[in-house]
């Protein structure tokens, strides 16, 4: 004959088991789907190094911007980069803005296989475009520089240029 | 805790905004009003400074495609995901090549770059 205590035992040992054997049965489910994910690691800054040029090169007291670009299906995108070739915002301007931009590779998680993407990449006008073969993340680097005509001064105010990345699906 | 606190700036240190649109490659299907067809996007805001999105559908050189959503700009929160449905005629839906969404930046002060980010998926074709 099962005593007292015998029995809350017993009865705490079959309520575990059954909650083990719930845990066991509850499921957890998920999707991954390949996708491309850009990321802002770093806005960029335009230094001003003389009265009539803005430049984001460090020298130059600027900060390039920084895009992290990760992708989980390889082979499946083209990534176009795009400097910037006027200002999405400024105040009046005297002359005319002479610009320059490039983008380059900065870092890759993958250097087997993303080792050739700032070689093979294609150029066109200020637009960079890369042939994403690999998964992973790759970090690139946009440099702009911007020279108002004549050597006039920019004139005080806000100024905005925007770096446009697009991640094409092939 | 010196460990601990490693961890944590290498989870936080970076202040990486993101913007990702699923799937890479939809499927347009019959709507349920005839002469329609339709796919289901899903987009993931990760851009703090970002709110708003705006779709556009376009064909295999880029020319826009008329499409039905419930918004062109679709206001995404920081860290919030939208799933949404686009309709096409039937008689475009050969022409469908990609179905994009671009972010809209604020005006911001100071001299600066800001990142407009965009993404596009592609419909295939049999054979692509």
């Amino acid at each position: 004959m099962l005593n007292f205590k015998s029995g809350i035992g017993i009865a705490l040992l079959v309520a575990g088991a059954t909650a083990a054997h719930a845990q066991q049965n509850t499921p957890i489910n998920g999707t991954v789907q390949s996708r491309c994910i850009i990321q802002t690691d770093q806005p960029g800054i335009y230094g001003n190094p003389n009265a009539y040029t803005l430049s984001t090169t460090n020298t130059d007291g600027g900060s390039p911007p920084v895009i992290r670009v990760d992708v989980t299906l390889a082979a499946a995108y083209y990534l176009d980069i795009t400097a910037p070739s006027a200002f999405s915002s400024a105040p009046s301007l005297p002359d005319v803005v002479t610009w320059a931009g490039d983008t380059t590779v900065k870092s890759m998680s993958d250097s087997t296989n993303m080792g050739g993407y700032e070689t093979g990449k294609l150029e066109t006008g200020y637009t960079d475009r890369y042939d994403l073969t690999a998964t992973g993340s790759t970090w690139f680097e946009t440099t702009s520089t911007a020279t108002l005509g004549g050597s006039r001064a920019f004139p005080g105010g806000n100024y905005t240029a925007l770096v446009t990345a697009a991640c094409i699906a092939k | 805790m010196l460990r601990y606190v490693l961890v944590m700036l290498l989870l936080f240190g970076h202040s990486a905004s993101a913007h990702e649109m699923v799937p890479t490659y939809p499927k347009l299907e019959p709507a349920f009003v005839d002469g329609l067809y339709k796919t289901t996007m899903t987009m993931f805001n990760k851009r703090p400074e970002v709110e708003y999105y705006e779709i556009g559908i376009f064909t295999k050189d880029w020319k826009p495609i008329k499409f039905v959503s419930n918004y062109k700009v679709y206001k995404i929160p920081y860290l919030s995901t939208v799933s949404f449905d686009v309709y096409v005629r039937s008689e475009d839906r050969y022409s469908v090549t990609y179905i994009c969404s671009v972010s809209k930046l604020r005006k911001s002060p100071g001299p600066q770059t800001a990142v407009s980010s965009k993404i596009c998926s592609k419909v295939k074709r049999l054979g692509e």
